[in-house]
């Protein structure tokens, strides 16, 4: 009853704004108009164009022809491709449960009474700041297998971004370094924002510092590790730039780090083969559209968003 | 606040009118661009273009570096906007797809009021067929021309107690050379890293395989003559003296020899230059010889080597195409390919003015033996391309890097190789 009564009084009031509401609507809509142009101009429209591509052979400068879903079929009979969602697909379980983990681990110190705390705080979130490239190319030589200081600490001879079976590997840790900082600076908002009263009840009831971290930090952060943890894995899912600089195409272990966004680009711009490339784009959007909603799904067993 | 803010945007559309205004010439001059990928060369592309703006103070010319890496994905996609610069480097690699879709202006008839046959005259066939497009017309006035030499350390032959490479050498003395330098001095020898131009396309014509066939149409990796080849050059890093590819993956084999821990490598002649000046402790250490050659061809005299050369180009529908063009007339000309030699930018495409690159080595404390790369020009081969290269040259190389990581067998890989390029080279 109350529900019908509230729309009959609110109806005249939606249609009919007064002045001032038409006036504040006018501007919100002026306001937010050039990030939607943005977004459709720069990001909708493209993608529209990826997805007509992807049924398309590129013949050369922007001239397409349409040849249905052969791109698709071509993609999934191509060894090449399988691998790069593999290759994709390990890169994120290497780096997102390590990475998410070692940030909330850092997180938990940082908030802790440490002395320096805001030269550490500035210290991890250093490798966000500088530049991917100039990080890459630092762990270039860290990782070169005949000079580099990696080996020369170890005392071993691990070609650790020729060996295939490697290559993954340290591309993995120079992820993990470039992003735990920014991941812990996000959690650590999240520890913050949880009431010492929590903590100071369940010390006087004799729990241990294990048991509050399970029954009090882990489910007051699970809101931001849940974003965190989305972040990082369509991040993960989309992984280019680094393998790109880490990897040349002369390296015999490209084909076992290649990501899936790798193949693309070599697809798209270093063969041409545009139309093929936009497959790719599409599996890999459709492959992140997945991963997200499972997670979704998932979060309702374990975030907590009852403060 | 609302004055504030007032001032502010008349202050905003100022600046914006007069970043404007700064794109646009207002001198009256014809402004032109001109992209190059080489940085080394832009003092050399420099002074080419003054000495054309000095007769014609009426133009202006703005030189322009781009990475090589940068480069063609910016210049597809002026292409396509239409926003091409109006002259620009063109790469064999890329000639054909550019002028097989229209994007380049046809350069064949610029000389016709001078000489009609300007071109055959002063320019060698391998130049002219590196500018032209598949319907035979040139779609640029030819640039340069280059091949690779064979760079050695002297300072390891002498330690070594081994004679410095010459024309005598063939494949059999740069391995046993090798294996001397490595037993004596524990150096690397000649480093043979994956790589077509700079690498097995050299061996494999020395051999008297090839590629591609004559018209372009069919692929030769798996002849005996190139798989024999191929399989030679591929073998060579089974030796203690040869690095393997993960090392030449972290560590590029100039790299490795400027850092004197190799004793020899193909270079291509137009890095020469760029070493001498990067590396000049090194000055005098160092010099080139020919290529060795194959003692056993199939046939011809097993000596070959790689030689491409640049073009310079234009846009088919750019705006300035009548200036472009009688810019273009000057760099093909005696005195712009003279300017180009005595900058020490590259050899010029101009037959007969090869040696007057030889001028900047002159000025370095030891001269290279520039005088092989002239003569390498007698037997040199024409860099391997045709129009579907850009489509199976990633696939090849990828599966020669498979053979080399010993993943595909080199027969069953080489026989791969050949169907991808055959499949994409038949005619259509």
């Amino acid at each position: 009853m109350t529900a019908t009564t509230t729309k009959t009084v609110r109806r005249p009031n939606a249609r009919r704004l007064s002045r001032a509401a038409r006036t504040e609507r006018n501007w919100a809509l002026i306001m937010v108009a050039p990030t939607i142009l943005g977004l459709l101009i720069l990001n909708v429209w493209p993608f529209l164009q990826t997805i007509y591509a992807s049924f398309c052979n590129h013949l050369g400068f922007g001239y397409y022809e349409f040849t249905g879903l052969d791109n698709y079929i071509n993609m999934f009979k191509s060894a090449d491709f399988w691998k790069a969602t593999w290759n994709t697909v390990y890169f994120c379980i290497l780096t997102v449960p390590i990475g998410v983990f070692l940030a909330l681990l850092v997180a938990i110190l940082l908030n802790s009474k440490v002395k320096f705390k805001s030269g550490f705080r500035t210290v991890f979130f250093l490798p966000m700041v500088c530049a991917p490239a100039a990080v890459t190319m630092v762990w270039r030589w860290i990782f070169n297998s005949e000079y580099g200081i990696l080996n020369q600490i170890l005392g071993t001879h691990i070609n650790w971004i020729t060996n295939p079976n490697v290559a993954m590997i340290s591309c993995a840790i120079v992820a993990i370094w470039s992003a735990i900082g920014y991941d812990a600076v996000l959690l650590l908002s999240g520890l913050q924002n949880i009431s010492k009263s929590y903590y100071e009840a369940a010390s006087l009831d004799g729990a241990s510092k294990v048991t509050q971290f399970f029954h009090i930090t882990l489910p007051m952060v699970s809101p931001t590790l849940f974003v965190v943890l989305i972040m990082r894995l369509m991040a993960s899912l989309k992984v280019y730039d680094l393998i790109y600089m880490m990897v040349e195409d002369t390296n015999p272990a490209l084909t076992s780090v290649q990501s899936l966004i790798y193949l693309f680009y070599r697809e798209s711009f270093v063969a041409g083969n545009r139309g093929y490339g936009s497959a790719i784009a599409v599996w890999t959007v459709l492959l992140i559209g997945i991963v997200t909603v499972v997670q979704f799904i998932g979060q309702k067993k374990w975030v907590n968003y009852d403060v | 606040m609302k004055k504030l803010s007032r001032l502010l945007a008349v202050v905003l559309a100022i600046t914006l009118l007069l970043s404007m205004s700064g794109c646009g010439a207002s001198d009256g001059k014809t402004h032109l661009t001109f992209q190059i990928w080489d940085v080394a060369q832009r003092d050399g592309m420099q002074a080419i273009c003054d000495a054309y703006t000095e007769q014609h103070p009426d133009v202006v010319i703005e030189v322009q570096v781009t990475s090589w890496s940068e480069y063609w994905t910016k210049l597809e996609a002026a292409a396509e906007s239409n926003t091409m610069p109006d002259i620009f480097w063109m790469h064999t690699d890329q000639i054909l797809y550019y002028s097989d879709f229209g994007m380049l202006a046809d350069v064949t008839d610029l000389y016709d009021d001078v000489d009609p046959n300007f071109y055959p005259e002063h320019y060698s066939e391998i130049s002219l067929s590196n500018a032209s497009g598949s319907n035979g017309r040139l779609y640029g006035v030819p640039k340069d021309k280059d091949n690779i030499v064979l760079v050695y350390n002297k300072e390891m032959f002498d330690a070594a107690g081994v004679s410095y490479p010459d024309e005598t050498w063939t494949w059999d003395d740069l391995t046993s050379a090798s294996q001397q330098i490595y037993d004596k001095t524990g150096k690397y020898g000649y480093m043979a890293y994956c790589d077509e131009q700079l690498g097995y396309w050299n061996f494999v014509y020395q051999a008297g395989g090839y590629i591609l066939n004559e018209d372009g149409t069919a692929s030769g990796y798996a002849l005996p003559a190139s798989a024999d080849a191929i399989k030679f050059y591929v073998g060579l890093q089974q030796y203690d003296w040869c690095p393997t590819q993960t090392y030449f993956a972290e560590t590029s084999p100039g790299t490795a020899f400027f850092s004197e821990i190799g004793a020899m490598f193909f270079e291509g002649n137009w890095n020469l230059l760029a070493e001498l000046n990067n590396y000049p402790d090194m000055v005098g250490k160092w010099d080139i010889a020919v290529l060795p050659k194959c003692p056993n061809p199939a046939s011809g005299d097993g000596r070959a080597t790689i030689s491409n050369g640049l073009c310079y180009a234009t846009a088919a529908r750019g705006k300035n195409l009548e200036v472009v063009k009688d810019v273009l007339r000057f760099f093909g000309s005696e005195e712009g390919q003279r300017i180009q030699g005595l900058s020490g930018a590259a050899i010029p495409a101009y037959l007969g003015l090869e040696e007057t690159w030889s001028t900047v080595f002159e000025t370095f404390d030891y001269m290279l033996d520039v005088q092989v790369c002239y003569d390498q020009f007698d037997y040199c081969v024409q860099y391997v391309n045709n129009a579907s290269r850009p489509k199976w040259k990633s696939t090849v190389s990828d599966e020669l890097l498979k053979i080399y990581s010993g993943e595909v067998d080199i027969e069953e890989g080489l026989a791969y190789m050949q169907q991808v390029a055959d499949t994409a080279s038949a005619p259509k």
